[in-house]
């Protein structure tokens, strides 16, 4: 389906979405459940928001570090305090 | 034409002392056009023996004097000058032309200008140019200027616009006549416009480039690269999977591994010295394999590939191993390199190539297994060589089964993935395909993987999103913090669908449950939709699944 769009990036970027890994994780989880045929997309536009998000604040995190990489402290940060979003535990 | 000329005298001024001399004072028109065509003619061939010995300007020169003395010559035949005769021209030519120089012919020329008609000077000096112009054709010339003249007048007038003014400019530069520079210069002046190039060529014959000279080519280098560079992609890429696999591991394990599927390819012995021990029986299988596989008409590369994927396998279990249990690799070790003693006996004995490597592999795999239980040690290693023992074809099947019991083995260990369906069908079938000896090891070496590959393939997806939105360089460790959360996160996305499901009193997670879950999440909004994000953030085909859209006939779709 659809694949990369280069916005002005070196890489190029896969927009697919890895609907059969979401399944299968889905069902791992929660054997019980039943997992709708659109909602997989959902979830993959929810697991797209949530790592803009937070690779947003690990930017912002690096940036006022004043790191050229980001790190884990980084990415640390971020998730603890995008965690109250999403009722993640401090990892 | 008469030839005049005797030899070969290195001066204009000799030769025409001697015209002088020998002509006679008469000027009827014949003999005066005759001598000066004999004198043209010495002059011209003067200049070409000088042409020939030396460079073009002493030429031109020579042929700028040939070319006043023909001036003076045609003025003559027209008979407009009063008293002056060739004779008398010449004579003031050998009184005024300074001595010293063979390069300064052009000082005679200057005091020849002056009684001149355009005309005929025109005409003389485009002939003269013409000479400038063609040395070489300097014969053709002495013979036929005549012919010379008619053909080329068009390129006389142009020509002659300069020459004029180059011969308005001679008689100013006449005041420093001693001064040889400027009469190089106006010897410049004149000779510029004819030929700049030919000094250039003459003086520069270094110019011809020289091809470059080349190494002739270390075929044997160029194989042997060839051989290394083909053996470290597969292997890189089969490593690139691993770095999700045991990230705690450690650098020392992947290290080992680049170097030994390479090293293998060369030299079997170095590197089972160099080698980790769980590479070691790989390669103590594979040198009595390779005969065989030579036998079996496959190149160094299968052994390269099978050395490589063996040692990674090995390698990649040896990984497994490690982490729970240390001491268990050690006796892992023991049994493999009894195991690859044994094995290597069996092989010698004659087992098919493909099969046997497959064998160690599933020996390897069987030991690991057994290592790691802890339990039924010696059963292990026994049962597969009671296998081996039995038949080489029969004992692939077997080993077969028993990978699967020692998969499973694992699995209770590790990962709970059924794995060893697809990795049993996949040894099944590779012994019925030994001629594809390279695809069995791919699917083998696989088998232990997809445990966790298809996993953190999946997730591997969403980390290189991450790298992209952050748009800056990322630690490997940021990224696998970042898998950490991933997973995390759809834990908690699970749950809280779960959740939602059965609030709706549901067992199905519906698209409504998942827009609650991104309403909580603050990403829906009052301002901002859910078919918002969709289209802002899903490629169009996902776009189309999702928002509800009215098509021709009345239809909607997808439907509501």
């Amino acid at each position: 389906m659809a694949l990369s769009t280069i916005v002005s990036q070196k890489k190029q970027i896969k927009r697919k979405a890895p609907r059969g890994f979401l399944k299968r994780v889905f069902k791992r989880q929660k054997p019980q459940l039943r997992l709708e045929k659109s909602g997989d997309l959902l979830v993959h536009l929810n697991c797209l928001l949530f790592i803009h998000r937070l690779a947003e604040e690990s930017r912002t995190n690096a940036y006022e570090s004043k790191c050229r990489v980001i790190n884990k402290e980084h990415v640390l940060a971020a998730a603890k305090v995008k965690s109250r979003f999403l009722f993640l535990s401090k990892n | 034409m008469a030839d005049h000329n005797p030899d070969g005298d290195p001066t204009p001024r000799t030769l025409l002392r001697r015209v002088l001399d020998t002509a006679d004072p008469r000027t009827p028109r014949r003999p005066r056009s005759a001598r000066a065509g004999a004198q043209r003619a010495l002059l011209e061939r003067a200049s070409s023996r000088r042409l020939s010995g030396q460079t073009k300007t002493i030429a031109k020169g020579r042929s700028r004097g040939a070319r006043s003395i023909g001036r003076s010559a045609h003025v003559q035949a027209r008979g407009h000058l009063e008293e002056q005769t060739p004779r008398t021209l010449l004579k003031n030519i050998l009184l005024t032309a300074p001595e010293s120089s063979i390069l300064l012919p052009e000082s005679v020329v200057k005091p020849v200008p002056a009684p001149q008609v355009v005309q005929p000077s025109r005409r003389e000096s485009s002939r003269g140019s013409l000479e400038l112009q063609l040395p070489e054709l300097e014969p053709s010339t002495t013979l036929a200027p005549g012919l010379l003249a008619p053909g080329r007048r068009k390129q006389k007038l142009r020509l002659s616009m300069f020459q004029q003014g180059v011969d308005q400019g001679l008689p100013l530069s006449r005041e420093p006549q001693g001064n040889a520079d400027a009469s190089s210069l106006t010897s410049s002046l004149n000779l510029t416009f004819a030929t700049p190039l030919q000094p250039q060529s003459v003086q520069r014959p270094g110019l011809a480039r020289r091809p470059p000279a080349r190494r002739a080519v270390d075929v044997g280098a160029f194989l042997r690269d060839l051989r290394d560079t083909s053996l470290a992609p597969p292997n890189i890429v089969l490593e690139d999977t691993q770095p999700f696999s045991q990230p705690t591991v450690g650098s020392p394990v992947y290290h080992s591994l680049p170097c030994t599927p390479h090293t293998g390819a060369e030299d079997a012995e170095q590197a089972a010295g160099r080698r980790t021990q769980s590479s070691g029986p790989g390669l103590q299988n594979n040198s009595p394999g390779k005969p065989a596989q030579f036998l079996a008409g496959e190149a160094e590369e299968v052994d390269a590939f099978a050395l490589g994927f063996l040692s990674t396998s090995s390698g990649v279990s040896g990984e497994d191993e490690v982490e729970p249990l240390p001491d268990g690799v050690e006796e892992a070790e023991k049994k493999m390199e009894e195991e690859g003693v044994s094995v290597s006996e069996m092989e010698a004995t004659g087992a098919q190539g493909p099969s046997r490597a497959e064998e160690p592999k599933g020996h390897t795999q069987v030991t690991e297994a057994e290592g790691s239980q802890g339990t039924a040690e010696a059963e292990g290693p026994g049962a597969s060589s009671g296998d081996e023992d039995a038949s080489s074809k029969a004992a692939s099947p077997e080993s077969a089964s028993s990978t699967p019991e020692s998969l499973q083995a694992r699995q209770h260990h590790q990962f709970p993935e059924p794995a060893p369906p697809p990795g049993a069908a996949v040894l099944s079938s590779e012994p019925a395909d030994p001629l594809l000896v390279r695809h069995p090891p791919r699917p083998r070496t696989t088998s232990p993987r997809p445990r966790q590959d298809p996993h953190k393939a999946g997730l591997s997806h969403y980390v290189k999103l991450f790298s992209f939105f952050a748009k800056m360089p990322m630690e490997r460790k940021a990224l696998e913090m970042v898998e950490k959360c991933l997973d995390k996160y759809f834990q908690h996305l699970c749950d809280d669908l779960e959740v939602f499901a059965a609030h709706a009193g549901r067992k199905t997670v519906k698209p409504e449950d998942l827009e609650l879950l991104m309403r909580r999440q603050g990403l829906v909004t009052d301002q901002v939709s859910l078919h918002v994000l969709v289209e802002r953030h899903l490629p169009l085909e996902y776009r189309q699944l999702l928002i509800p859209c009215a098509y021709s006939g009345n239809s909607v779709f997808p439907a509501q």
